[in-house]
């Protein structure tokens, strides 16, 4: 996946409303009017938000029926859930060498205070 | 996709969070951390080398380094310093650069050591939204700034 998809994505769920939003579509799908429920939002803002989650691919809407209900898309979550894990590993064994590395460190200051 | 997907909204990716205990006085740590002649010595997955290590440690300074792969592989890593409050924290955006010069996204890295009386907790959090939202109220900045010299422009005889 593009670094830029995944800024998109991140930009995306960067948002509480819009996690809310992916939350309960979690659970299946849903109508505008009955995501708007549960948020003091109106129509229209509602619909702004779904916009940015259909851009990022987070979620699809049926064509067909006059509804469009919304769905989950959850291809972009499990990438966005992906970019962490070489980012733990690096900085896990960067940090196993820094332990060694102290330990080296304090032992050399350790002999040169036994030689002075 | 129901439980599943649901547990993953809910636990979003969002962030990184790894605390260690090293057995060495805070200071220490924190020169480990901020000279480059340390920090080339255990910065990297085990087996790379860093080759080059550049870091200009106060706020608004740059790093940049290479790691070397056992393959022989280079990757650059930059950044930029947010914050520096030695011997305690230290905030700095984290960004990979891909072959080509692509930067890859940016994320934003706060490193905390803690004193445990002769031990250090370092706690490490690296998250991708709080930088989004830094760069875009750096851009708002910016957006604010050249909106202001277009009124000067405007308003000059």
């Amino acid at each position: 996946m593009s670094p830029d998809f995944l800024s998109t994505t991140y930009a995306a769920l960067a948002d509480p409303t819009r996690r809310a939003i992916l939350a309960r579509l979690a659970s299946g799908e849903a109508s505008v009017t009955e995501l708007a429920e549960p948020f003091e939002m109106s129509l229209p803002a509602v619909s702004k938000h779904l916009k940015v989650l259909e851009r990022a691919g987070l979620i699809a809407r049926g064509r067909k029926a006059q509804w469009r209900p919304c769905r989950l898309e959850a291809g972009p979550l499990k990438d966005a859930a992906d970019w962490l894990e070489p980012y733990r590993r690096f900085w896990e064994q960067s940090l196993d060498r820094l332990d060694d590395y102290l330990n080296e460190l304090q032992v050399g200051e350790e002999n040169d205070d036994r030689e002075s | 996709m129901t439980a599943r997907a649901s547990a993953d909204v809910a636990s979003a990716p969002r962030e990184l969070v790894i605390t260690r205990i090293f057995n060495a006085p805070r200071c220490l740590v924190f020169k480990a951390w901020t000279e480059a002649e340390h920090a080339m010595r255990w910065w990297g997955p085990l087996g790379f080398t860093t080759i080059s290590c550049e870091m200009d440690v106060r706020p608004g300074g740059a790093w940049r380094r290479c790691m070397r792969s056992p393959e022989g592989v280079d990757y650059w890593r930059h950044g930029v310093y947010h914050e520096v409050v030695e011997p305690e924290r230290l905030v700095f955006s984290y960004v990979s650069d891909h072959p080509g010069g692509i930067s890859g996204h940016e994320t934003l890295v706060t490193v905390t050591f803690t004193d445990l009386g002769g031990k250090t907790e370092l706690t490490l959090h690296q998250a991708v939204f709080e930088s989004i939202a830094a760069r875009n109220a750096h851009q708002r900045g910016w957006t604010s700034c050249l909106e202001r010299f277009a009124q000067y422009l405007v308003n000059s005889p």
